[in-house]
């Protein structure tokens, strides 16, 4: 993007125009955004690159709909959002989660926290990061969204709300509906390590 | 805070010091081909939405045409069968006239 400020609201109005140019800018602009949203809700055995492709796609399809009542980075991540959750609604099944799917670093990860046996190292981050898609895997799309958003970007209620579309409510449930279910998760873990 | 608080934030705090090292700018001829792609489809997207309407209202239409036979069976085919002797009567008619 170099170091020239990037204008977006002049750039909207050429790619209004259909003009090429501003619309390849306007992608490469937001493409940072996107692929964020896109690696963090990504679902199984889908490219990244496809999804924030159909992403793209869409926000041309809907432009002319943009009324600027949010600002336009907004408008693009709900329809980010909305589209990964339509891609994680279309798996349908989630596989049953067992110990013996984990990596042993991953197992081992696991191992700890569960028994609170030692302090983690840094070095254990990329498997915990493995880990918990994994456990965020075997929950609904809407509920694995707002525990991503919640417990692992750090976002605050009234953020999601404003992301999702969803009211504040609905996202304090779906929050507690997953960790209940992660809870239960991490009950049966532990019954089936112990036995 | 429960145990299981205590656990799921000590994975969540771990999980997040995992740097992505993956690269965060558009790839090589992404934008080229989003683009080439999108000059294909309509810009203006308003009749989606009715779209979507008109093929649920076409899917409600089609289920309430078939509750209103089934649940009027008996009609139906009394009217299909008078339908039918008027039709045979009109046909006698136009012998008679020839």
């Amino acid at each position: 993007m170099g170091d020239d400020p990037f204008d977006l609201v002049a750039c909207l109005e050429r790619v209004r125009q259909r003009d090429q140019k501003a619309s390849r800018q306007l992608v490469e602009h937001l493409y940072p955004l996107v692929i964020r949203i896109v690696r963090s809700h990504l679902p199984r055995r889908v490219a990244e690159e496809d999804l924030a492709q159909d992403i793209f796609l869409k926000m041309f399809t809907r432009i002319a709909q943009y009324q600027g009542n949010v600002p336009f980075p907004h408008w693009v991540s709900r329809i980010a959002v909305t589209t990964c959750i339509d891609q994680l609604r279309a798996q349908k099944r989630r596989p049953e989660f067992r110990w013996a799917d984990l990596s042993e670093n991953e197992a081992e990860v696991l191992d700890n926290v569960l028994t609170d046996s030692r302090d983690t190292t840094p070095g254990d981050a990329l498997a915990a990061r493995e880990l918990v898609h994994k456990l965020l895997d075997q929950l609904k799309p809407d509920d694995r969204l707002v525990i991503q958003l919640l417990d692992l970007e750090q976002r605050t209620i009234a953020e999601i709300s404003a992301q999702t579309g969803w009211n504040q409510t609905l996202v304090k449930v779906r929050a507690f509906r997953a960790r209940r279910k992660l809870q239960k998760l991490f009950q049966e873990l532990q019954t089936k390590e112990k036995s | 805070m429960n145990q299981f608080d205590q656990q799921w934030r000590k994975l969540t705090s771990l999980a997040r010091q995992a740097e992505d090292a993956r690269g965060s700018s558009a790839p090589y001829g992404f934008s080229t081909r989003v683009v080439a792609h999108a000059a294909g489809m309509p810009l203006n997207s308003l009749s989606i939405p009715f779209e979507n309407f008109a093929f649920r209202g076409l899917l409600v239409a089609a289920v309430c045409g078939m509750a209103a036979i089934a649940f009027d069976y008996a009609t139906f085919v009394t009217s299909t069968q008078t339908d039918a002797y008027v039709a045979a009567d009109m046909v006698g008619d136009l012998l008679d006239l020839s």
